[in-house]
């Protein structure tokens, strides 16, 4: 017997909040249009980052192309506070969904990740003297986060499919 | 119109991509059509954000390398967006909805070559103009517009 999270559920459907959240039209096709506008800001912003990290664009300073991170941060905000929104209004399409949970193995992937850059490496790039950062640690770092994102949308993409969501 | 747009649904590719249930058929084209607006679309707001004025600290001639990454982008979506269009022909080429979002991305694009003109063509200026700023604005106004509108067609 797998232990499943169907009593949570149970459970969170039934809160007013939920309920707010199905009950109101428009709140659910607003969320995936923002949900898809953050998916785009991180991609292009945290992508362009790490292909500098790769090596491309080199004629840009690694603290420039960091400027511009918080942009990135904010897209996933952005989706994050959708995305939350969803689970909570239909917990039910996401508990027993093979799908949710492959994407939160990669989001945990891509935020550790990110995380860890941040820790170790953003006062560093900060003051532009990445250039004492072993050039494969960076890459490694690049690499993870670009592989990780792309799970993270394919696995988002495949939930009415291999699951039930919409 | 309404001969051809059911002929293209009843098509061998438009039932394959829409009944077949593999997964490489309709969920993996939809995968590409949403890896490539996450492509085109977020490096096309890179240069939208700098032109209009955050980070200034990046040099703007290096940005034009996004270009290419841009028509990347672009391509994969305007052949996965045929074969999704086939796939559901009768309905998508009916819908008001549909030609607003096929209108706002011909608009959007030719913004796009405007300010790759602006910026860097052989007139290009090191300083960013007001009007190269304005169009960068409309540049990330009109994506948007195309997300809401590509995402509103799931619920007409």
């Amino acid at each position: 017997m797998v232990p499943t999270l169907d009593g949570f559920a149970f459970w969170l459907r039934a809160t007013p909040i939920s309920e707010a959240i199905r009950v109101l039209p428009w709140l659910w096709p607003l969320g995936e249009i923002l949900h898809f506008v953050g998916l785009c800001l991180l991609v292009g912003v945290v992508g362009f980052f790490d292909l500098r990290l790769l090596g491309l664009f080199r004629q840009v300073p690694i603290s420039a192309a960091w400027s511009l991170v918080p942009w990135g941060k904010a897209g996933f905000g952005l989706a994050a506070l959708t995305g939350v929104t969803f689970f909570v209004g239909a917990p039910d399409q996401y508990v027993n969904n093979v799908a949710f949970y492959f994407k939160v193995v990669f989001l945990i992937i891509a935020g550790a990740n990110a995380v860890f850059f941040e820790w170790a490496y953003a006062a560093k790039v900060t003051r532009n003297d990445i250039a004492t950062v072993a050039p494969r640690t960076l890459k490694t770092i690049a690499v993870v986060s670009i592989v990780s994102w792309f799970f993270v949308i394919y696995w988002g993409r495949m939930l009415p499919f291999v699951g039930n969501a919409f | 119109m309404m001969e051809v747009l059911a002929a293209l649904e009843g098509s061998g590719f438009g039932t394959w991509l829409r009944e077949s249930g593999s997964i490489w058929a309709y969920p993996a084209v939809l995968t590409l059509h949403t890896m490539g607006m996450g492509v085109l679309v977020g490096a096309s707001a890179v240069i939208d954000l700098r032109l209009i004025g955050f980070a200034p600290q990046i040099p703007l001639a290096p940005l034009g390398r996004l270009f290419p990454i841009m028509w990347t982008g672009f391509w994969v979506n305007a052949i996965t967006g045929v074969a999704l269009f086939v796939a559901d022909a009768t309905t998508k080429g009916t819908t008001t909805v549909f030609m607003a979002k096929l209108a706002i991305i011909v608009v959007a694009v030719i913004v796009l070559f405007d300010i790759k003109r602006r910026v860097y063509g052989a007139n290009a200026t090191a300083v960013v103009t007001p009007g190269a700023r304005a169009l960068a604005a409309a540049s990330l106004a009109l994506w948007f517009l195309a997300i809401a509108t590509g995402r509103y067609m799931a619920y007409v």
